[in-house]
Parts: C-alpha cells; sequence; structure tokens
C-alpha cells in the first residue's frame, strides 16, 4: 500500500496463476505519469503476464491494479481506457488503414469526418500521409506496426502498453521505429510500459527498467543504475555480465587484499563483501597487459592468446586462462599464443559473496 | 505447353468415370426428361405442369430453407461466438461438449424425434405446462413449416457451428484483444472483428446447408402435414404415385436452379475477394 494517488500506475502485491501453476508472485510496481517503463526479462519469467494483467486480458488471482487511482482489477479490458501494440501488430485485415486507425475513434462516438481529420494527423505524424484508403494487408511490417502505433494512440491514451512490438521487424526499422515511439512519447506525455526481452532495447527507450525472473521482480532502476550496479547474479548476468570468476577477499591493512586462483593478488580499498566471491563481468571491462603487472585494483589471469579476429577498430582475441576461455578486444596486435595477462578492474566488477549464490537461478 | 500425359490420365480415370456415371448421367437424363415430350423435340410442357401445381409448394421451400439457413445463420454465430469470446469456463466446456450431438443423428432420426417433441401432446408442450409456463388448453401443434424448419435448423447449427468456431479460433487472437483494448464490447468484437474475418467460412458453411436442406425427403415428409409441403416431397409424390418422371425431373431441374444461385452467389463472392487480395 501506500502509492500515491498520482501514480499512472499502481501494482499492488499482484498474484496470476494459469490454473494452478502461479506465474505472478507478488509484484509491486508504481510508474508515474509520463514515464516511460521497460519490462526486461527472458521468456517465461511473467513479463508478458503481468502487462495482459495490466490490460486486462488475465485475471489476477490476487492483488491491486490501480489507475490514476481508480482500481480496474476486476474491470473487462474495454472499461480500462488503455492502448496496446501487439507483437504480430495485430491489425484487422478486412478495414482500410483508417478503418484501423479511426476504430477506437468510432466507438467512442466521434462523427465520421472528425475520424477522417484526426486520422490524418496520426497518420502524417507518423509519416504514413496518404495511405488512409489502403488495405492493410498491402503494407510493409514497418508500416503495419506504424499503423497499429497509429491506432494505439488515436485515442489519446493516457497509458499506452507495448507488448514486443519491435521483435518482428527487421533491424534498421526496429531502430527507426524505437526512437519514433520515444519521441512520440516525449512530445505527447503519455505513460509507456514495454515489455521486451532485448537489453539494447529497453536501455535506449526506458526511463526505469524493471527486471523480472521467475515472476518476481528481480530489480528496478534507471538504466544506468541497473546495468552498472546490478543486485544480484542474475540481473548482473541478464545485463550482459555472463562471465564469472572466484575471488577471495580477506581484509589487509586498511583495504583489503584480493586473491585469485592462478593469478596475481592485488589489494584495493574499495568496499567490497568479504570472504569468497564470484565476480560477473562483461567482456568489454577486460583489457590485456603484461602476463607479470600487478596493479592496484585490478587482477591479472596470466594465460596465452589462442584466437584473434578483426572485426573492425580493433582486434578481438580469445584468451585461455587454464582451461577457461575469455573474449578481449584490444586495440594493439598480439601473436597468437602469446603470454598475456587478462586484467580485471576490481570496480568494473559485480561481486556476490559465492555462498548465497548457491541455488539461484541463472539466467 | 506441357504433354498431356496418358499415365496421368488413367490415374484420374477411375473418378472421372464416377463422375460420369453417377452425376453427369442421370443429370443428363434427367434434363432430357424434363425438356422434352414423348414424341421427341424440346418443349416446356413439364415445366409448365410443375409450375401450374407446385407453385406454392415452389415458394414454400424456397421460404423454408431461407429461414432455415438465416437462422442456422444466427444461432452458429451466437454458439461459436460464445466458444471464442466467451469468460465463464464452464458455460464454454458444456457449449463444446453439446453443440455437435444432433451432427451424428440422420435427418430421419432427427425428424422422428421432432415429431414427439413437437407435437400437441408433445415433450415440448408437456414440459412447458408442467413448468406452468402455458396452459393445457393454449397447447398446439409445431408440426407444420415451424416444425420443419427447427428440425433443419437444429440438425445444421452444429454443422456451420463446428466450421466457424474452427476459424474463429484460428484467428489471430491479438485481432480480438486490440478491438476490446480499445473499448469494444465483446458483441461489438464479435460483429466488427471477428465475423468480417470468418465470412468466408460462414458462408460456405450457410450454402453447403442450403443445398442440403433443399434435398431433405424425410423432415417434410415426417414433420410437416402435406400441403404446402416442400419440391422434395412432390418429386417423391410425382414419381410413386403416377409414374410422372418428366414432371419430377422438371422440378429437380428448378431445384438444380435455386441451389445453382446459391453456388453462384458463393463463387462470385470468392472470385471478388481473390480480385481484391
Amino acid at each position: 500500500m501506500g502509492a500515491p494517488v498520482s501514480a499512472a500506475i499502481a501494482i499492488d502485491s499482484l498474484h496470476v496463476s494459469y490454473g494452478n501453476q502461479r506465474v505472478l508472485h507478488g509484484v509491486d510496481l508504481t510508474v508515474a505519469p509520463g514515464e516511460f517503463i521497460a519490462i526486461l526479462g527472458s521468456s517465461g519469467c511473467g513479463k508478458t503476464t503481468l502487462l495482459r494483467t495490466i490490460a486486462g486480458f488475465q485475471k489476477a488471482s490476487q492483488g491491486a491494479i490501480r489507475l490514476f487511482g481508480r482500481d480496474v482489477v476486476n474491470m473487462p479490458p474495454e472499461k480500462r481506457g488503455m492502448a496496446m501494440m501487439f507483437q504480430s501488430y495485430a491489425l484487422w485485415p478486412h478495414m482500410t488503414v483508417l478503418g484501423n486507425v479511426g476504430y477506437g475513434l468510432r466507438l467512442r462516438g466521434v462523427a465520421k469526418d472528425e475520424i477522417r481529420t484526426r486520422v490524418a494527423t496520426i497518420l502524417k505524424m507518423l509519416n504514413l500521409s496518404g495511405l488512409e484508403d489502403r488495405k492493410v494487408t498491402n503494407l510493409s511490417g514497418g508500416q503495419r506496426q506504424r499503423v497499429a502505433l497509429g491506432r494505439a494512440l488515436a485515442i489519446e491514451p493516457e497509458i499506452l502498453l507495448l507488448d514486443e512490438p519491435l521483435s518482428n521487424l527487421d533491424a534498421k526499422v526496429r531502430l527507426q521505429l524505437r526512437s519514433e515511439i520515444k519521441s512520440l512519447q516525449n512530445r505527447l506525455g503519455f505513460t509507456a510500459v514495454h515489455v521486451t526481452h532485448d537489453r539494447e532495447e529497453a536501455m535506449t527507450m526506458a526511463d526505469r527498467i524493471v527486471v523480472m525472473d521467475a515472476g518476481k521482480i528481480a530489480q528496478i532502476g534507471s538504466p544506468k543504475e541497473v546495468f552498472d550496479h546490478p543486485n544480484s547474479p542474475f540481473v548482473a548476468s541478464f545485463m550482459g555480465a555472463e562471465n564469472t570468476i572466484g575471488l577471495d577477499i580477506r581484509t589487509s591493512g586498511a583495504g583489503v587484499e584480493v586473491a585469485v586462483a592462478h593469478g596475481n593478488p592485488t589489494s584495493w580499498d574499495g568496499a567490497v563483501p568479504l570472504g569468497p566471491v564470484t565476480a560477473y563481468f562483461r567482456d568489454d571491462v577486460a583489457s590485456l597487459d603484461g602476463p607479470d603487472a600487478r596493479i592496484d585494483g585490478s587482477i591479472i589471469l596470466p594465460g596465452r592468446i589462442t584466437q584473434r579476429t578483426y572485426p573492425g577498430g580493433h582486434y578481438r582475441y580469445v584468451v585461455a586462462i587454464n582451461d577457461r576461455h575469455f573474449t578481449v578486444t584490444d586495440d594493439h596486435y598480439h601473436e597468437l599464443d602469446d603470454a598475456v595477462g587478462l586484467r580485471l578492474p576490481l570496480a568494473s566488477l559485480h561481486l556476490f559473496p559465492t555462498d548465497t549464490i548457491k541455488g539461484e537461478n541463472h539466467a | 505447353m506441357t504433354r498431356p500425359s496418358f499415365f496421368g490420365l488413367i490415374l484420374i480415370a477411375p473418378a472421372l468415370a464416377m463422375i460420369a456415371a453417377l452425376f453427369l448421367y442421370p443429370l443428363g437424363f434427367s434434363l432430357t426428361s424434363a425438356f422434352t415430350v414423348p414424341g421427341g423435340g424440346f418443349s416446356l410442357t413439364h415445366f409448365e405442369k410443375a409450375i401450374d401445381l407446385y407453385s406454392t409448394d415452389i415458394l414454400f421451400t424456397l421460404f423454408i430453407v431461407i429461414t432455415s439457413t438465416l437462422l442456422t445463420a444466427l444461432f452458429s454465430i451466437a454458439i461459436a461466438g460464445t466458444l471464442t469470446l466467451g469468460e465463464t469456463p464452464w458455460l464454454i466446456s458444456s457449449l463444446r461438449f453439446l453443440y455437435r450431438w444432433p451432427l451424428f443423428i440422420p435427418f430421419i432420426v432427427a425428424a422422428q424425434c421432432m415429431r414427439t417433441f413437437l407435437a400437441k401432446n408433445g415433450l415440448m408442450n408437456n414440459s412447458f405446462v408442467a413448468m406452468g409456463i402455458m396452459e393445457p388448453l393454449q397447447a398446439t401443434s409445431f408440426l407444420d413449416w415451424r416444425g420443419i424448419i427447427i428440425t433443419f435448423v437444429w440438425k445444421q447449427v452444429p454443422f456451420v457451428t463446428l466450421m466457424l468456431a474452427g476459424a474463429m479460433a484460428s484467428i489471430d487472437r491479438a485481432t480480438i484483444e486490440a478491438g476490446r483494448n480499445l473499448g469494444a464490447s465483446r458483441l461489438r468484437v464479435l460483429i466488427e472483428i471477428v465475423l468480417p474475418q470468418v465470412a468466408q467460412t460462414l458462408l460456405v458453411g450457410l450454402v453447403l446447408s442450403f443445398v442440403t436442406m433443399l434435398s431433405v425427403l424425410s423432415v417434410p415428409m415426417m414433420v410437416a402435414g402435406s400441403q404446402p409441403t416442400m419440391m422434395t416431397v412432390d418429386m417423391a409424390f410425382r414419381i410413386n404415385s403416377y409414374g410422372d418422371y418428366a414432371t419430377a425431373n422438371a422440378l429437380g431441374v428448378i431445384s438444380y436452379a435455386i441451389a445453382g444461385a446459391v453456388a453462384w452467389i458463393y463463387l462470385r463472392h470468392n472470385v471478388k475477394r481473390e480480385i481484391a487480395a
């Protein structure tokens, strides 16, 4: 409880089940008016279920959903006054572009001429001018999803729900539509909840990211916060820090000493958990150094280069350290089989005590 | 040009022979018989006689079959719509279980059942009386045109519903949700979003039902009296009582024409859609 009445969406301990199978186990989420929220998670984590429950297509078994203070949890979808975009576009194939975009207005009893004018304005905004009388089956994927966006925006909704609307489009159109949706949201000021499994899409579009795992919210925060400071191993690996390495941290003087198997220990004065920890890191935080280098605040893992590729701009190496392989990028050219040190700055690693990780659900 | 394949011809020969022997020959025979007089030569005498004697029955047949088709459409849409858009699980599962049963009951059995169900002292009136809905004196027999329509609709609704519910289940569910999301009630979604997407299937089901009902002999014979009655009964009567094949064939040609007109509507609609697509 305690969500302010002014919240666009306030969700209180929401539980949802499909038959006996519980999908959402108590979700709490507050979305401010005009905010763009991305719900991120792997398949089956319940992100689409959460969105569908907000829209009213899925019944909640427990909990409350309030839209601008109005409890809608038992309301049918048509009474909730939201708009939604679907992965499959969900355009009505028997209607023209005008019919599709104007349908919401027709339901609201707007006069025919007025519908035509308003649809024309929206189509202009979406660069679809002049397509009013075109059958939607004769449009390209990008145009179709734009029509779907127009259909959703025509009713001037306060809340727009996006159910992976960009995942069926090819890469170029996806990027284009991504920024179009974002700039329309800035201009029109609606609240948006965007479900996606694409990390970059979530990062670039959203004001706040909600990472979901197994029917619960794992972390909520700004893109930077979630990316730089994941609060759990799951979030860390979901945000791309998929490499792991075991460390042992002990107090030493004013700071700590960080020991690593087969590597050079280092001292550091950052705040870290003590004892055995697992470090999660992305490929791009690692760099190459000499195998015997000792740098405060960085651990060095000696290894050998086993593979070199040139994707453009820099080299990409695969470094073998004992029986493990890490990918690292470096500007300099190294021969295969050269002895190198994989340098990992402690400040860029996500450290979690190893004991608590056991039994955690990894992505 | 591809070379006509002798082997291919052999493969389809049995099917062609069956069509020729069981359909084309009788059709040709009945057409010839309908349009010629015993001495030979083209004549419309049999049609004049058929229309003279049975014009009321032809109109009656049209009325029965068209009304039954429209009612079948209405009930099928209602049932298939409930199955697709319903939100009461027990209602949907019991409806799904129940609606198909009449499919497995032949027309003649259905007609026999309706005789006992719709009679003056039949099960339906007795139930109404027992429930206090109706006084015993008000009971009337439904064994007339209404009985025929009730039997036809009862028998054909499951068939059309089966096709329609299948088609509705295969449309993109998100198109339904998009409609409701924008504020359309379930009834509006059914009429404005679901039905237009399955119109083709509904049309096929109704055309097939129309032709089936046009050709049923047992139901009008058993359920209703003889005046007026349907063309099938008249054809049977011409043959059985008078051996008058010529008039029966003329009535048959009129039946073909009615069925052909319906098939033409269907084909024309189909072609239009293909051009539009």
